[in-house]
Order: C-alpha cells, then sequence, then structure tokens
C-alpha cells in the first residue's frame, strides 16, 4: 500500500515565446483502497498532474512525497525505477507494441530492465488475462484482438507487477460505453478490494458513478474535491 | 526481456529489417569480393619468392621488388656454399621475351630461368606434365590459366621465344604473375634468350641446414655478402608486394573502393534503422513509462543493430565463400587469407553498430510524458 502527498506542485511549459503555467500550486493527498477521478475540461491540468504523479514529469514547483519518502526530483534512472516498482499505467490507447504477443506486452512491464522472467509469472499472466475475460489470447498479437480486449490488456499489463499505485489516463475514451463501463468496474474493483491507490484522469461522465472520491480541475487549478467537502461544482459532464 | 524485445520487433518491422540486412550483407559481401582480389593480386605480385622454398634470397644491393634485380656473379654461389649453415644454394635467372603463339602471333612473356638439376624456384604444382621434364635443355612450362594468351597449344608442341625453339612440356597451376606471363625454362636457355653474360644471376636461393639457427646463419650471409641484398623470403616477398602497392596505386584504388563500400553500407544501416525507430518512437516512450530507463532502450536498440550485424555478416560470409568458390582456379586473382573473415566480421559488427547511433540518439529522445496525452 502507498499513499501519495503534494504539496503546492504545479508545472509551467515553455510554449516557444513564453513560459505559461499550465498548473497553479495544487495540495492533494491520495489514499489507497480509493479510486479518484480527475476530472475537467480539456486543457485543465488534469493529464499534467498525473504525468506529475506518475513521475514522468517533473514539477516547476512543490514537493511531493511516496509513503513517506520524496520523490519529487528524482533522477531519471531512479524515477524509472520507482515507476517499474510502484506504478501501473492504463493509457488512452492501449499503447500495445506490435511485434510482441499480448503476454509479451504484459510481461515487457516486468522485464523492461533486463529482470529475469521466471516461469511462474507466466502461469500469473494466464491467470489475469483469464481474470479480466482474455482466456486464451496470450499468444495473439495485438492487432487480432478488439479494442476493448486491448485496453483490458493493457490493464494486465499494469497488474502483472502488482503496484501500490495505478494511474489511468483516460481509459474509457476509445471504448463504447459497455466496454467502458466494464473496465470502469475492473479499476474500481482493484482500488477497493486489492487496497490500491488508483487516479482515473477522464471528462467522461459515465466514470464518475466509479469514483470514491471526484476532483475537477479547471484552468490548472483544483475547483473541486469531494474529499474535502466541496462536492459543489462537480456536475462535469463533458 | 529486452534482446527478446529487440529479436521480435526486428521480425515484426521486416522491410526496415530487410533494409538494414542489406546493408550489412553490402558491407561484408563488396569489402570481402574487394580485398580477395587485392590479396589474390598481392599473391600475384611475389608468387615466384613465396614458392621458391627458400630460406633467403640474395639479390643485388638495395632491391626494391622481386622484379628489378641487377645481375649478381656467380662466384658467390661458392662463397655462400661454404657456410656450415647452409644447405644448398641455387641460382635463378629472368629475363623477358616475347613467345610465338599456337596462332602465329606473339606474347610478351616472363622468363625464369631454373638451374638443372635442382630447378629451385620453378613450378610448384603442376596441372600436366612433370617438373622433371625441365631438365630438357628445350623445355618450357607455362601455367594453365596462360593458356589462352598463347591460343593453346598442346603439350609437347614446339614454339619459340626469342628466336629460340622451345616445347611446352609441362603445364603448371596457380604459377600466375602480376608482372607478366611466367614461363619456366632450364638457366642456359634463358641466359641464350636474354643474352645475359655467363657466370651471372639475377638472384640465388639459399635454404638452411634443419638445424641451423636462422638469425645466425642470415647475420653471417650478410657479413658474407655487404655489396648484396640479404633478405628473407617472407622480408622479399613483403617488399615487393608494398613496392606494387604504393607505387602502381592499386592499393590507394583498392582502399578508395573499400571505403566507399564500407560508407554505402553504414548509410545504409543508419537511414534503415534511423527509419524504423523513427516509427517505433511512440513504442520507446511507452517502454520509458513503464519503467525503462534510456540505458533499456539503448540496450534494445543495440541488440537491434548486433542482431542484424550478426545475420548479415552471415549472410555476407556466406556469399562471400560462394563468389570465392566459383571465382576459384578462374583467371580472377581471389584469395581471402584465414585471418580477413573474422576480422570482416569485427569491423562489420563495428560498423553496424556505429550505423544505429543516429537511431540510438533518436530513440533515447523518447518522451516517456508523451504516452500520456
Amino acid at each position: 500500500m502507498a499513499d501519495l502527498r503534494l504539496e503546492n506542485i504545479a508545472r509551467d511549459f515553455y510554449d516557444g515565446r513564453q513560459l505559461r503555467r499550465v498548473l497553479f500550486p495544487i495540495n492533494l493527498t491520495f489514499k489507497p483502497g480509493e479510486l479518484t477521478v480527475l476530472a475537467g475540461p480539456s486543457g485543465s491540468g488534469k493529464t499534467t498532474l498525473l504525468s506529475i504523479i506518475g513521475l514522468v514529469l517533473r514539477p516547476s514547483e512543490g514537493r511531493m512525497w511516496l509513503s513517506g519518502r520524496e520523490v519529487t526530483g528524482l533522477a531519471d534512472d531512479v524515477a524509472s525505477k520507482m515507476r517499474l516498482a510502484t506504478y501501473g499505467f492504463v493509457f488512452q490507447q492501449p499503447m500495445l507494441i506490435d511485434g510482441l504477443s499480448v503476454q509479451d506486452n504484459i510481461l515487457l512491464a516486468l522485464g523492461i530492465q533486463g529482470a529475469h522472467i521466471p516461469g511462474v509469472v507466466r502461469q500469473r499472466v494466464a491467470e489475469l488475462l483469464t481474470s479480466l475475460g482474455l482466456a486464451d489470447t496470450a499468444r495473439l498479437p495485438p492487432q487480432m484482438i478488439s479494442g476493448g480486449m486491448k485496453q483490458r490488456v493493457s490493464i494486465a499489463r499494469a497488474l502483472i507487477k502488482d503496484p501500490a499505485i495505478i494511474l489511468c489516463d483516460e481509459p474509457t475514451s476509445a471504448l463504447d460505453a459497455e466496454n467502458g463501463q466494464v473496465v470502469m468496474g475492473i479499476l474500481k474493483k482493484i482500488a477497493v478490494a486489492e487496497k490500491r491507490l488508483v487516479v482515473v484522469v477522464s471528462h467522461d461522465a459515465r466514470v464518475f458513478p466509479f469514483a470514491d472520491r471526484l476532483i475537477k480541475m479547471e484552468n490548472g487549478t483544483v475547483v473541486a474535491d469531494t474529499a474535502a467537502g466541496k462536492p459543489q461544482g462537480l456536475d462535469v459532464a463533458s | 526481456m529486452r534482446s527478446t524485445v529487440a529479436w521480435r520487433l526486428l521480425r515484426h518491422d521486416r522491410s526496415a529489417t530487410a533494409g538494414a540486412l542489406l546493408g550489412v550483407v553490402a558491407i561484408v559481401f563488396l569489402v570481402g569480393q574487394q580485398l580477395s582480389i587485392l590479396f589474390g593480386l598481392l599473391q600475384y605480385m611475389s608468387v615466384l619468392v613465396d614458392h621458391s622454398g627458400a630460406d633467403v634470397w640474395i639479390t643485388s644491393a638495395s632491391v626494391r621488388n622481386v622484379d628489378a634485380v641487377n645481375l649478381i656473379p656467380g662466384q658467390y654461389l661458392e662463397r655462400v656454399m661454404g657456410l656450415p649453415e647452409v644447405a644448398w644454394a641455387a641460382p635463378i635467372l629472368f629475363g623477358n621475351g616475347l613467345m610465338r603463339t599456337a596462332d602465329d602471333s606473339f606474347e610478351a612473356v616472363r622468363l625464369v630461368g631454373l638451374h638443372r638439376p635442382r630447378l629451385q624456384g620453378g613450378p610448384w604444382a603442376l596441372a600436366q606434365g612433370r617438373v622433371q621434364a625441365l631438365l630438357d635443355l628445350e623445355s618450357a612450362a607455362v601455367d594453365r590459366l596462360d593458356l589462352k594468351k598463347f591460343a593453346h597449344p598442346a603439350l609437347g608442341s614446339l614454339t619459340e621465344i626469342n628466336g629460340k625453339r622451345v616445347r611446352l612440356t609441362a603445364i603448371t597451376e596457380g604459377a600466375r604473375a602480376f608482372q607478366g606471363t611466367l614461363v619456366f625454362l632450364p638457366l642456359d636457355q634463358v641466359r641464350d634468350m636474354a643474352q645475359t653474360p655467363p657466370g651471372r644471376y639475377s638472384a640465388i636461393l639459399v635454404g638452411f641446414q634443419p638445424r641451423a639457427d636462422q638469425q645466425t646463419a642470415l647475420a653471417r650471409l650478410r657479413a658474407l655478402l655487404p655489396e648484396c641484398s640479404v633478405l628473407t623470403t617472407a622480408e622479399l616477398s613483403r617488399r615487393t608486394q608494398l613496392y606494387y602497392l604504393t607505387n602502381t596505386g592499386i592499393g590507394g584504388s583498392f582502399g578508395f573502393s573499400t571505403t566507399i563500400a564500407v560508407l554505402i553500407g553504414i548509410v545504409i544501416i543508419t537511414l534503415t534503422m534511423y527509419a524504423s525507430v523513427l516509427q517505433r518512437t511512440r513504442d520507446f516512450a511507452v517502454m520509458r513509462a513503464l519503467g525503462g530507463r534510456r540505458r533499456d532502450i539503448a540496450v534494445i536498440v543495440l541488440c537491434q543493430a548486433v542482431i542484424v550485424g550478426g545475420i548479415g555478416i552471415f549472410l555476407g560470409l556466406f556469399l562471400l565463400a560462394a563468389l570465392l568458390n566459383a571465382t576459384r582456379g578462374s583467371d580472377i586473382p581471389s584469395f581471402l587469407p584465414a585471418v580477413v573473415p573474422p576480422l570482416l566480421a569485427g569491423i562489420t559488427l563495428l560498423v553496424s553498430l556505429l550505423g544505429s547511433l543516429v537511431a540510438l540518439r533518436k530513440a533515447l529522445q523518447a518522451d516517456p510524458a508523451s504516452v500520456f496525452h
């Protein structure tokens, strides 16, 4: 289990002419066992915030702690190791790698730093795929399965490491309503039943019922947070 | 896992992999083929020296190559034979001539006069006839591959060189020289044909006693004949090859074409691997986001370069071996010393890695943050 604490996290981008602030100082704490949805319109800064939480983007200001350890300015290699050990990612597009089978795509999340993959892990891949309704797809190339199945494979890729934190960037936007519900159901179960910290970025109102906590962002700031007792203004339907 | 990923990506991106393979095969095959001709010509340059069976060649002073020797006095023979380390010494005489061909034309030839009965420095492999046939004063031997130049004379047929009658009594194998068509003859016959003064020779070949200390024997010979060049067979061979390499433009020409072949290979490898990585930028960003370090991406790209290099080297060497086999025994000079293929493989692997550097640079720029839309 892991918790995340953000203190005055802000981010600037240089747009070619001037430095532009896209994320204004934000203070947030994320706890394990709950599914948090970061909602807001395009350009509200939710994906930037997710990237900072995921250690793929450094904040311009502020500090961040992961289970009590400060992770604000980690060196690239250390951040990579931490991503490998602690994080699971589900992207907007499944981002499966052509040329690798479904199983290899999942194992890549474990073996990218060269670690030996024992046979028992392959067995776990099979179990994971079965639990996600993807039995018998292990050997298939990604182009042989549907979009919904691909997104579930990307969830399996995030879960194979048994990560404490799972970050999802618009995981349902490329899916039809039915598949979107299935994916959100899985993420909800992962968060609550397995006591993981799950953060989902979405502007799709259909995912809100799955949220234990809903944070609304606009123009780079948090404008509403159910955990802070600010439920007002959460009608963020796309 | 990283090498497996490298292999699977290569297998999936077939056209890019085929392009990179083509670059490697081009390097191995073209450079190997150029080198085989160069070494074949090098063999031609020093063929008489290399196959002389002598330990030492004594020639006129300051010799630059075996084909440019002044005549030396025959009295040296007795002085050389007086040394206890010397097992045998035999003179050899070179000359130039015009040989009448079977169709009544003439062909310029390089005459090699052999001292009877030893015939040292003479044919070392025969396609037809016997070497002892050269004991006959009128006999001559030419190479199988040169028969075409002489309009295919029959074994035993009569012809003339510089107006002197000779009989073709043996056909040699592999006795082709860079500086002219070789004809082996008895030494006295060459003296007549080339009108060299009696008692003078082009060189004296020396063989040491089996248990003699070569360095001591060489030093004593040099002290005995300070007015001559006393060179080991290897020294004279190297000196002759170096002379032709640096004075005929062959070295520069082969160096240039080899460099061009390597450059073309590097360009092909660089472009195809770069294109391949460009298509995979998103995948490398995903790998980085999943926890891959820059070095892990480097391992994958370099693994790809090694795999492409390895397969390309194998295919290139296979094609090269097929070419060398096909041209063996033909009039195309081709020879590859055993050390060349592994050296060529090593250099090609380095070139493959070099060619992948631009692609590697691009792959390392993959931004993990870019996978978040």
